[in-house]
């Protein structure tokens, strides 16, 4: 008897704090999302309190799906985000963690380097991106099609070839925090961030790869590509696998980067849009809370079934 | 044969040499940030002064004056300590039943406590917003700030924990119970001496993961509990005036965090996979 209560006492702390982290707010949104709550409304002054009198149904719902401008916007542009994160990080990913795979001369430098981006917060990431990298006028993106057009410029003095440089259009920096670029900019700082950990997890796999058989393949004559092809990339689908799922479980909730480049101008994510309405229309915000969960949902099932697979052994 | 050999150590230097470009390149950025911090705010934007320039500190030396830095340094560095400290004394007797005493739900149980770190934090913004502005009326302290830190971080912990007192021979532990020691002289004289590099890794990489929060520390925060991240976004769009003084306070708050990292990359795989890939 006292043999099964203090482990079980000594998990209930643990258990229960998480249990009332995760249903309250969660019950909360659930309850929102069927009435109508408005923070502001001088019409209807009784909207802005939560009650069940103020009972809407699915009309929440509804109102989102079919009604809400940016909605489908917001959903079609986190999915866009996060595909291209995941094909950015798998590919560098996968080909830094082959380059870095083998012993040099300094190896561990290289690789503390290749890891360092991931400590970033995310709010310097962003500003030090949107900032000094990527600003058309003052940051390095900048300078350099200034330092081009200079070049340019220059050439087109010179006889013979200046005709042919003077066909050459005065290039345009692209500024990205226009509303069409700025999830370029979120794309490349966050794949830029991220590598590192998929590089790191690749690496980590690559170890317990099985030498002799490489070896093999390498007295038969296989070529370097078909070994990678055959040998090393099934070796890592598992790795690949979870790579993808817990980053785009990361990254269909990104926030800051988005509000840091363009405060969601044209580039609004699911949480981004649900920030918005939380100003007023709590209903919506929670029934595009309620969306957003089931989203998330969708890839962690897959997630957390290949995770409990392997736990106990 | 000869000629085999020497094209490999050709190939050979120029791996090493291609390892070493993609490296720099990646580190550019930091590297950028760090150097930008060094300069005059009217140098960081002139393209005469982009490499050569009058190194200059002023840009530090001013951080509390510009931007108050060391008060949400404080902030930050009191919510991630406490709620790492929190999470460890919640998650280590956690980890510590269900490593030696699974039961049948132990399994379930795990992977319904990295479920809850699925779920969006956008979703339940406002309900965490109303119930700590009017009802419970801890908006803005450091007591909040440190309670969520510790709750998205705690399966984390408790599953690296997990993996592991795993590996700790439960004979080691029974014996102990043979000789009647208590649970907790269990925990803290067997278990904490035995698993310490484990913990202390663990520690650490919820540390950095509290440190670098960027969603409730600014959502839940206006002042008084106001954190590093929240700083630097209310500092987002200088428009190229104060390029240097944003560098400076930018490397002060990523710095020790990233050479933190250093030391538990190795960690960060088991920490971040949940023991998936080994």
């Amino acid at each position: 008897m006292a043999k099964r209560k203090i482990p079980r006492l000594l998990q209930t702390p643990a258990v229960v704090l998480l249990l009332l982290w995760m249903l309250i707010p969660l019950g909360m949104t659930l309850y929102f999302s069927f009435i109508r709550y408005v923070l502001n409304n001088l019409r209807r002054p009784e909207w802005t309190t939560p009650s069940f009198s103020n009972w809407r149904g699915f009309g929440n719902y509804e109102y989102v799906l079919f009604h809400a401008k940016d909605f489908w916007f917001a959903v079609q542009n986190s999915l866009f985000i996060v595909g291209c994160i995941l094909v950015g990080t798998v590919l560098l990913g996968l080909a830094l963690a082959m380059l870095v795979n083998r012993s040099f001369r300094g190896r561990g430098i290289v690789r503390v380097l290749l890891i360092s981006p991931f400590f970033v917060m995310p709010a310097v990431n962003a500003v030090l991106w949107i900032n000094m990298i990527l600003d058309p006028v003052l940051g390095l993106n900048g300078l350099a099609v200034g330092g081009i057009n200079n070049i340019v410029n220059g050439l087109r003095d010179f006889p013979l070839l200046g005709s042919f440089f003077s066909l050459w259009p005065e290039f345009e920096p692209v500024s990205f925090r226009a509303t069409q670029t700025s999830a370029y900019a979120v794309i490349m700082m966050v794949t830029w961030q991220w590598t590192p950990f998929a590089v790191l997890i690749f690496m980590t796999s690559l170890q317990s790869e099985d030498e002799q058989q490489k070896e093999a393949a390498i007295l038969d004559g296989a070529n370097a590509w078909s070994r990678f092809r055959n040998l090393t990339l099934p070796h890592l689908a598992r790795p690949i696998a979870i790579v993808v799922m817990i980053q785009s479980i990361f990254h269909l909730s990104l926030y800051a980067e988005i509000e840091i480049t363009s405060r969601g101008n044209g580039n609004k994510n699911l949480p981004y849009l649900i920030g918005e309405f939380t100003s007023n229309n709590i209903g919506a915000a929670s029934a595009a809370g309620i969306f957003a969960v089931i989203l998330a949902n969708i890839v962690a099932i897959f997630l957390l079934r290949m995770v409990g697979k392997n736990l106990m052994d | 044969m000869a000629a085999v050999a020497q094209q490999s150590r050709f190939g050979s230097v120029f791996w090493t040499v291609l390892a070493w470009v993609v490296a720099l390149i990646f580190f550019f950025p930091i590297f950028w940030m760090v150097f930008t911090s060094f300069k005059t705010d009217a140098d960081a934007v002139k393209p005469e002064h982009l490499f050569l320039f009058t190194p200059t500190l002023e840009n530090y030396l001013n951080m509390t004056e510009n931007y108050d830095y060391w008060r949400f340094a404080k902030n930050s560095a009191i919510t991630a300590t406490f709620a790492t400290l929190f999470a460890l004394f919640v998650g280590v007797p956690c980890a510590y039943a269900m490593a030696f005493n699974p039961s049948r739900h132990t399994k379930d149980i795990l992977v319904w406590m990295l479920s809850t770190k699925m779920l969006p934090a956008a979703a339940v913004l406002y309900p965490m917003t109303f119930l700590t502005k009017n009802f419970l009326q801890i908006f803005d302290t450091h007591f909040l700030i440190v309670l969520v830190l510790c709750l998205i971080n705690l399966p984390i912990a408790i599953w690296m924990l997990f993996t592991y007192f795993k590996e700790i021979p439960k004979e080691i532990i029974e014996a102990g119970k043979m000789d009647g020691v208590s649970t907790w002289g269990e925990i803290k004289d067997i278990l904490i001496p035995l698993a310490w590099g484990g913990v202390a890794s663990t520690a650490l990489l919820t540390f950095i993961f509290c440190w670098n929060e960027a969603y409730w520390t600014v959502r839940l925060t206006t002042t008084e509990a106001a954190t590093l991240s929240k700083l630097i976004e209310g500092n987002r769009a200088p428009e190229g005036l104060f390029f240097g003084r944003l560098s400076a306070v930018s490397t002060a708050a990523v710095g020790p965090i990233v050479v933190l990292g250093w030391f538990c990359q190795k960690q960060l795989v088991r920490g971040l996979t949940f023991g998936a890939v080994k």
